[in-house]
């Protein structure tokens, strides 16, 4: 990778890589610790290293002087889980999470993986997922497997267990793959139901609509029941989450720019993954030091809005049938700490009849999934997991949430510590209740 | 986590890890570096080490190998005092004691709990809140402080006016001695037995006696009823005069708290703000509790009192949300000074209720003086003041005048009768503070106290009391 040119001259203390990190940020910082007991790495290590508070001034004493970068430097900086519950906690609102990016950018510039890591990164980062048409073989090739009797194969003869455990894991719990919806409307526009209201552009994310292409599915039903045409548009490209949390700015940026101009013509851009549209409206932080991206950036992120806030400030229809449900709602991190949308999707569980929703202790705490986390470092995720499922509130059937990388993680949860709750994203619930009062068949 | 191998020649590091564990101790530098303060920012020293003992045998044995090395060693908690008691000015062994941070027991009929010293604050009323109880002492920054560190400061809080300070609470000890013994202070939560009033002297003594590693202490009922009053005042002199009057009507309020113009310019700019007017020169939170019969009458009369001062607004809070939004606001108050200012240092001077129109004003002329702003976020119904010094660590010679100019304000506090410090502790901050309201021998007849318990002064060295004959240098940042 190469820095970008407009800053290479420039260096902060021992961040010597342009695009350096924001001084602005730490400024704000006065140490007072407020933000310790939100991390869920301070809680289960201790190490003040590991809080936010540390993390920022460790991050603050290599722009001093006083820290090269160096292999006990990065640890703690790549073990945040980037999960923002400092950024709710903090009484100056110190941007933990954008700082964290920045300087991981600066340390896989200092240190560039190597070997295995570099190789495995670099074929998902930029390999495949900035690639929907490989990741579409991908999402084919797993579909393949489940389906040609190879997963039972697999899972008979006990070849799992030459994985690591988190991997296995992750197999285990790998929803059907279905048909992508960016594929099967195709350069078409899906009408409202009935008079059309407004037009908006759906973002169908790279792993959500391989994986969860039903979410997808239910999100345009929902829309389009509401009397939302849906684009959507054929160039658009992973959201570059992944890629700036693992440091990886140079891509983050360039799939930033191809989706600003994917959506450039529509007014807004709905999404269904709190990963992903935290990052869509970050994208004018990843162009701080170039104005005109910086401005298309600006323009580009107040059009994206999270589904069930879209759904919930623009009206939706309640729905008439009854789903007898006792359900309790997980916050993504990304939705409730990264874009602040906790009321919403609650409001609309509550708003289908039946549902009894349950409130889950720590319900904004991080469940361990992070990205790429709980396969970088899946100790810690587990760790973090755990606390998570001794939250969860008795004798309920489903647990809600609105990001796919929380609900995969849930699932492993959920099938590691033996329990039976059903993980399904807010959206999927309202569109249940369309489906059922519409006399369709709705539960899958 | 990357798991590291411990690799060091250092013996003494070797020793330790022995005792905790190589998972347990950090010694790089990359690690330290997040321990060289605490929420006191101005001095910053690497430690030797930290410790994370898991249970009191640990704790006794790291202590008792440092008291028979002669390593400076320390006890530290969440990090989030405000006088440094917790810097390792001697590059001491920190033992941390957040993973000690189990609730031992919850002893409803009795009114009483057992905690670990690392169990955060909050997290006790949390645990008991459902039965309808609640432990006391409150410091703003009780969502991550320990209860341990509350101990070693004797920790107060807003509603404190009420309810007293942390040694108020407090049943009984279990202590590691400076040498590793182990004594228990008060068993069985009953009261110190015939004798000298032990636990009143380790609590507060800012972790230069011993080190805490069991604590009982009183819960009390939640209150049937409380009722919160914000009060807006266009003059900081009607403010101050309104506390004055509410607390000579006889009413004793759980707490009151005051705000002026520049703390309320940052709790608005930053996380939690209420929408406070800009232009006003201070505002005044009320809360009363006790049983319901008689609050109404209490805040009525309040809400009277303040008329009568000349009020701008005043309002009284409509539900639960509306007060927990603006306690939120005042609680977060000193970390909002980040979104105004790069560095604060806030003081803790004590007074006579009855000169807060004076000391304020006074404040305002050292403000002047130093071309630094301060603002005040304080505990108006005890006379506590916590003016918060706005500086600039990284222009020269800020660092030194904020500190001039705060210790210049507790020297107000003094002249007129009153303390150096009502709830943070004297730590290195307040130190040389401490000859305003003592004299040498008074000093000395303390110091001989520590060195009773802390005979090779190797605990917590250079805290609480004044260096005869060294002026405190700062170290730049």
């Amino acid at each position: 990778m190469n820095s970008t040119g407009q800053n290479q001259a420039k260096t902060l203390g021992n961040y010597r890589w342009g695009d350096l990190p924001d001084p602005n940020k730490w400024a704000d910082c006065v140490h007072c610790g407020m933000c310790l007991e939100s991390c869920p790495t301070y809680e289960q290590t201790g190490q003040e290293q590991h809080s936010p508070r540390g993390r920022v001034h460790l991050m603050k004493a290599v722009a001093e002087g006083k820290l090269e970068i160096t292999e006990d430097f990065i640890d703690p900086i790549f073990a945040c889980l980037d999960c923002r519950a400092c950024t709710t906690a903090c009484p100056a609102d110190v941007d933990v999470g954008g700082l964290i990016e920045e300087v991981r950018w600066q340390i896989r510039q200092a240190i560039p993986l190597t070997g295995t890591k570099a190789f495995i990164s670099k074929l998902f980062l930029q390999g495949i997922f900035p690639h929907p048409s490989r990741l579409q073989a991908l999402g084919r090739l797993l579909k393949l497997y489940q389906k040609s009797g190879l997963q039972k194969l697999v899972r008979q003869t006990g070849l799992l267990r030459l994985f690591p455990d988190h991997l296995a894991e992750m197999e285990a719990v790998l929803p059907a793959v279905g048909e992508p919806v960016r594929k099967k409307y195709k350069h078409s526009l899906v009408k409202a139901k009935g008079e059309t209201k407004r037009t908006v552009a759906l973002l169908t994310g790279c792993v959500m609509d391989v994986m969860f292409s039903d979410i997808n599915e239910a999100t345009i039903r929902v829309l389009t029941y509401n009397g939302n045409d849906v684009v959507i548009p054929p160039t658009q490209t992973c959201c570059g989450a992944l890629h700036v949390h693992a440091g990886d700015k140079e891509t983050g940026k360039m799939l930033a720019k191809q989706n600003i101009e994917a959506f450039q013509d529509v007014e807004r851009v709905v999404v269904n993954a709190a990963g992903c549209g935290c990052m869509l409206k970050e994208y004018p932080e990843l162009f701080r030091d170039d104005p005109v991206w910086h401005e298309k950036a600006t323009q580009f992120s107040e059009k994206v809005e999270d589904i069930s806030k879209y759904l919930y400030d623009t009206g939706y229809e309640r729905p008439k049938a009854e789903l007898a449900m006792r359900i309790t709602y997980h916050d993504a991190c990304h939705l409730a700490h990264g874009q602040g949308i906790r009321q919403e999707p609650r409001a609309i569980l509550a708003s289908i009849p039946g549902v009894e929703l349950v409130e889950m202790p720590n319900a904004d705490r991080c469940c361990g999934s992070a990205g790429i986390y709980n396969i970088t470092h899946p100790e810690m995720a587990q760790a973090v997991l755990q606390s998570k499922m001794e939250n969860i509130p008795n004798e309920v059937e489903i647990i809600s949430m609105g990001n796919p990388g929380c609900m995969l993680q849930m699932a492993i949860g959920v099938l590691k510590h033996g329990r039976n709750e059903k993980i399904v994203h807010t959206v999927q619930l309202l569109d249940w209740a369309y489906q059922k009062e519409n006399g369709k068949e709705w539960r899958t | 986590m990357r798991k590291k191998a411990l690799y060091t020649n250092d013996p003494h590091i070797q020793a330790l890890a022995q005792i905790v564990g190589e998972e347990a101790i950090l010694y790089r530098k990359e690690d330290l570096i997040a321990y060289d303060c605490d929420g006191f920012t101005v001095h910053r020293h690497l430690p030797k080490a930290v410790v994370f003992p898991k249970h009191t045998a640990e704790v006794a044995a790291v202590v008792k190998y440092c008291h028979e090395h002669d390593l400076p060693f320390l006890a530290r908690g969440a990090g989030t005092g405000l006088s440094g008691g917790a810097i390792p000015l001697n590059g001491e062994v920190v033992i941390s004691l957040v993973r000690m941070k189990r609730l031992i027991s919850v002893d409803l009929e009795n009114r009483r709990a057992v905690v670990e010293p690392g169990f955060v604050n909050l997290k006790l009323t949390n645990s008991v809140a459902n039965r309808g109880y609640y432990y006391a002492p409150d410091p703003s920054s009780q969502y991550c402080c320990t209860i341990g560190g509350n101990v070693a400061e004797n920790a107060g809080g807003a509603h404190c006016l009420k309810y007293g300070v942390t040694t108020n609470h407090i049943l009984g000890l279990e202590v590691v001695l400076p040498n590793g013994e182990m004594i228990e202070i008060g068993e069985n939560g009953i009261l110190d037995p015939p004798g000298y009033d032990l636990l009143g002297l380790l609590t507060g003594s800012e972790g230069t006696l011993g080190i805490v590693t069991k604590i009982t202490v009183r819960i009390l009922k939640s209150p049937e009823a409380k009722q919160t009053v914000l009060a807006y005042f266009d003059r900081v002199n009607d403010a101050s005069q309104t506390v004055s009057d509410i607390i000579s009507a006889g009413i004793v309020p759980a707490a009151l708290e005051m705000m002026d113009q520049t703390a309320i310019e940052a709790v608005e700019a930053a996380a939690f703000p209420v929408g406070h007017p800009n232009d006003i020169e201070a505002l005044l939170l009320i809360e009363v509790d006790g049983i319901s019969a008689g609050i109404d009458e209490q805040i009525e009369e309040i809400l009277h009192i303040c008329r009568t001062r000349n009020v701008r607004e005043v309002k009284v809070a409509q539900d639960e949300q509306e007060r927990a939004k603006w306690w939120a606001n005042r609680k977060t108050g000193f970390g909002a000074m980040g979104a105004i200012s790069p560095d604060y240092l806030v003081q803790d001077g004590v007074i006579p209720r009855s000169k807060l129109p004076e000391v304020l004003q006074q404040i305002q002329q050292i403000s002047e003086k130093y071309g630094l702003r301060i603002a005040n976020i304080f505990h108006a119904g005890d006379g506590n003041l916590h003016p918060l010094v706005l500086f600039d660590s990284e222009k020269p010679g800020e660092t030194e005048k904020a500190l001039a100019a705060g210790s210049e304000c507790l020297q107000a506090c003094a002249a007129v009768g009153g303390s150096i410090t009502g709830e943070h502790g004297v730590g290195i901050e307040k130190k040389e503070e401490m000859r305003f309201i003592f004299t040498d021998e008074e000093i000395t007849a303390q110091t001989n106290i520590r060195d009773v318990f802390n005979r090779k002064n190797l605990l917590n060295a250079g805290k609480l009391f004044p260096t005869p004959g060294r002026c405190v240098e700062v170290k730049r940042a």
